[in-house]
């Protein structure tokens, strides 16, 4: 290293780091490190700085509305990209495969004959008193018994480099644009560090999301007219609505453009009158999906769109009531739930968790509440988590009494350490904890876009990677 | 297939970029005159020509050129001004963005921050045509990349109509502030303005030029106005703005099946025999008149569109 290199100051601790390795051995030599340890930090800096200018520009944003009008921010972004090994790769997507076939056979199941709750191999009242399970949904068929089209699953990798699952995302996981743009920005700003790397591309997502959606479609529909249903331009992700709409050339449409008619079919409203509607790719919550059905207060929704899905008429991508599959309560039993359905191991690891419901469990979280993580059931985006190492004695008391009153609702798990990538800050390249989303497409097979969404936590010593938390995000390469 | 509402934003997009435009060239002819004033009178019309004198008064601020250039500038209360048209027009670009080139969208946002830039400081009236014609630079240049990147479907069609429709209507008010003062009774005796403000009109339309190589150098301010209406070469032309407008309904009618049908055909035929028979004296009273009868064909097939295309049932 040289004397004013990037790599000045770079201590991963005793964490695992992305590209040196474990804590305690000798680093692994590493090409990408090589070629980073040219740059010094005012250069990468300077031109971290342009290329996060550029993102402003081309509109990667989310918006923020208040009463002085919209304000576009960015996401941060990280100019140090995340590398993983063809190794571990193989591990990863086999393990998201197994994970989402699973998924689907449960949600196939406990919406048809239910036998895994006949069997006992998860308390039926999880199932089918979980607030996200539609028993709207009991019954209607769908085309590959395809429940969620469009999967994340959110791993992280251990002191050790083993990657495992934190949680799954099968209502509408975002961040697949970030995935690609990321990839573009790298490309226009950082060419010289990508140059002669063989990395996976991701820029044909958009056509295979497309290529999926053709396939779930209502059988026996020659060309499926797609669309793409967002909350509207108020929704934090609606970049993402536009980018996914614009790759696979479908409009991005607004619940008020849609209508169903008495023989429940679905229509967009153009210029040339009513057109015929057959797949939606919705960003909308099941609650606001349909006012004849759910929330009657939603404006957002369609109303009819759920006599047409049971007539087997419109496609929704992701079906009705899949939340309930990626609840925090059942995620416990994802083990079983795989050697149920599949009859084989899990390839990936779920966090080990322990289910507050059980009294064994119970007693053992409140007696380790201090070391543990603890998660509410039935919330997303890192709300209401506890980290008992880093509480106050006032929040453990308060914890320690609302999971006595309603155990049911909480799930708790080990610390766990978050491994850690060189990240660009203004001293140079430090040590900053990272996770892994990768996106699944489910038509009637299963495929893992070969990249994904690193967030990384940008600040030092955090772990909570979440973009609405100030995370921000890497591109992320699989070698080939 | 394009969605009613893409339609609305097309055009509504189109019409808001074309009024910021408008706006500021509206602010420096006014500014180039009244710098030869000694009151700042000369900033009146501007707020009759919008209807905008009541909205004014309600501020309660006096009424000097500072206050009115900032009013139509940067004040984001004032739905008539340059900061709430690039708003608009950025929000409903927004909602179009996946059917815009990147390149579009890049340069909306880069206008629409320019603007609000403005916002920041409070600018001196000296900076006044500097800034007015950085706006116009801004306009001219998104226009341009509109032009380069956009594919030639529906969303151009309605975006393109939108542009037309405005610019017709603004070029009209841009005359109307020397005339609307012949439409009070008791004031006919006023003077009509004289060579040096048609100068002055025709080349922030970008006429100027062109008008000298078209007319005698003796030329009558009645053949100014005729040139800024009914020339049909002046891109600036209330007559070529709607020859633009007509072209693009043709393109409608004839490339997407999307028949304008019979309420806007009429509209547009109204609008159409009005440009071909402009009155005899193209001055004073009747020149006002005139400009409010087109203003009035504009608003009707504007309406019509709406019904047509916008408002699905």
């Amino acid at each position: 290293m040289t004397k004013k290199d990037a790599f000045q100051g770079y201590d991963p601790g005793d964490n695992f780091c992305e590209i040196f390795g474990p804590a305690g051995e000798k680093p692994v030599t590493n090409p990408l490190a090589k070629r980073l340890a040219k740059y010094n930090t005012r250069t990468l800096n300077q031109r971290n700085s342009a290329a996060e200018r550029e993102l402003q520009n081309l509109g990667i944003t989310f918006t923020v509305y208040s009463d002085s009008g919209a304000i576009d921010r960015i996401l941060p972004f990280d100019p140090i990209p995340r590398q993983i090994s063809q190794s571990d790769w193989r591990k990863i997507e086999t393990g998201c495969r197994q994970r989402v076939t699973a998924l689907n056979a449960f949600l196939t199941d406990i919406y048809g004959k239910q036998k895994i709750l006949n069997d006992g191999v998860i308390p039926k009242d999880l199932v089918l008193g979980n607030k996200n399970f539609r028993k709207e949904m009991v019954g209607v068929k769908l085309p590959h018994n395809t429940y969620t089209h469009i999967s994340g699953v959110d791993l992280i990798r251990d002191e050790n480099g083993e990657f495992l699952v934190l949680e799954d995302n099968c209502r509408s996981p975002s961040g697949v644009s970030y995935v690609i743009e990321n990839r573009h920005l790298m490309m226009r700003s950082f060419p010289d560090l990508m140059e002669g790397v063989k990395i996976m591309p991701v820029s044909d997502y958009g056509k295979r999301l497309r290529g999926m959606l053709i396939e779930t479609s209502p059988p026996r529909i020659q060309d499926p007219t797609i669309v793409l249903l967002t909350p509207g331009v108020f929704n934090s992700a609606y970049f993402e609505h536009v980018f996914l709409a614009r790759e696979m050339g479908v409009p991005l449409v607004e619940g008020r453009d849609l209508v169903v008619d008495e023989n429940d079919r679905v229509f967009i409203k153009t210029i040339s009158g009513l057109e015929r509607v057959h797949m939606i790719y919705r960003r909308i919550d099941d609650d606001f999906l349909d006012p004849e059905m759910f929330n009657k207060e939603s404006m957002l929704g369609v109303p009819g769109l759920m006599r047409s899905l049971k007539a087997g008429k419109v496609a929704i991508a992701n079906a009705v009531g899949t939340g309930v599959a990626d609840d925090k309560a059942v995620y416990a039993y994802m083990p079983r739930i795989i050697e149920y359905y599949l009859g084989e191991e899990a390839v990936l690891n779920n966090v080990h968790t322990y289910i507050c419901r059980e009294k064994d469990d119970l007693a053992y979280v409140l007696e380790h509440l201090s070391e543990l993580v603890v998660k509410p059931v039935g919330e997303s985006g890192g709300y209401g988590i506890v980290i008992g190492p880093k509480a106050t004695k006032a929040e453990l008391t308060a914890l320690r009494r609302v999971l006595k009153r309603n155990p049911a609702n909480y799930i708790a798990q080990p610390m766990i350490r978050l491994s850690v990538s060189p990240t660009l800050t203004k001293a140079g390249l430090r040590a900053r904890h990272v996770d892994l989303r990768p996106f699944v497409l489910t038509g009637k097979e299963p495929w893992v876009l070969p990249g994904g969404l690193t967030r990384v936590a940008m600040r030092e010593g955090s772990i909570i990677v979440n973009s609405s938390q100030g995370g921000g995000s890497k591109d992320t390469w699989v070698m080939r | 297939m394009m969605l009613a509402r893409f339609a609305d934003n097309a055009f509504w997009m189109g019409r808001y970029m074309e009024r910021a435009e408008s706006l500021s060239r509206l602010l420096m002819v006014t500014e180039s005159f009244a710098a030869d004033q000694e009151s700042d009178e000369a900033w009146e019309p501007i707020l009759s020509v919008f209807s905008d004198t009541e909205n004014y008064a309600e501020r309660g601020r006096p009424l000097t050129a500072l206050n009115v250039a900032r009013f139509y500038l940067t004040d984001a209360s004032n739905p008539n001004s340059v900061i709430s048209a690039a708003s608009m027009m950025k929000e409903n670009a927004r909602a179009l963005r996946h059917l815009l080139s990147t390149e579009s969208w890049r340069q909306v946002s880069m206008f629409h921050a320019s603007i609000v830039n403005l916002q920041k400081r409070r600018f001196a009236l000296s900076r006044l045509s500097e800034i007015c014609s950085a706006i116009r630079d801004g306009c001219f240049t998104l226009r341009g990349v509109l032009d380069a990147t956009c594919f030639r479907d529906e969303v151009w069609r309605f975006n393109q109509l939108g542009a037309a429709v405005e610019r017709a209507d603004q070029v009209t008010r841009l005359i109307d502030i020397k005339y609307y003062r012949f439409d009070r009774d008791d004031d006919d005796q006023a003077a009509p303005p004289d060579v040096a403000w048609w100068n002055t009109l025709l080349r922030s339309a970008s006429g100027y030029h062109a008008f000298q190589r078209r007319h005698s150098f003796n030329a009558d301010p009645a053949d100014a106005a005729r040139f800024l209406i009914c020339d049909r070469h002046l891109p600036l032309s209330v007559t070529n703005a709607a020859e633009a407008a007509f072209y693009q309904l043709t393109r409608l009618r004839e490339d997407y099946d999307a028949r304008p049908g019979p309420q806007i055909d009429r509209a547009a035929a109204a609008l159409k025999a009005r440009l071909a028979e402009p009155p005899a004296r193209l001055s004073g009273r009747s020149l006002h008149r005139y400009l409010d009868q087109i203003q009035r064909e504009i608003i009707a097939l504007a309406n019509a569109l709406n019904d047509r295309y916008f408002s699905p049932a």
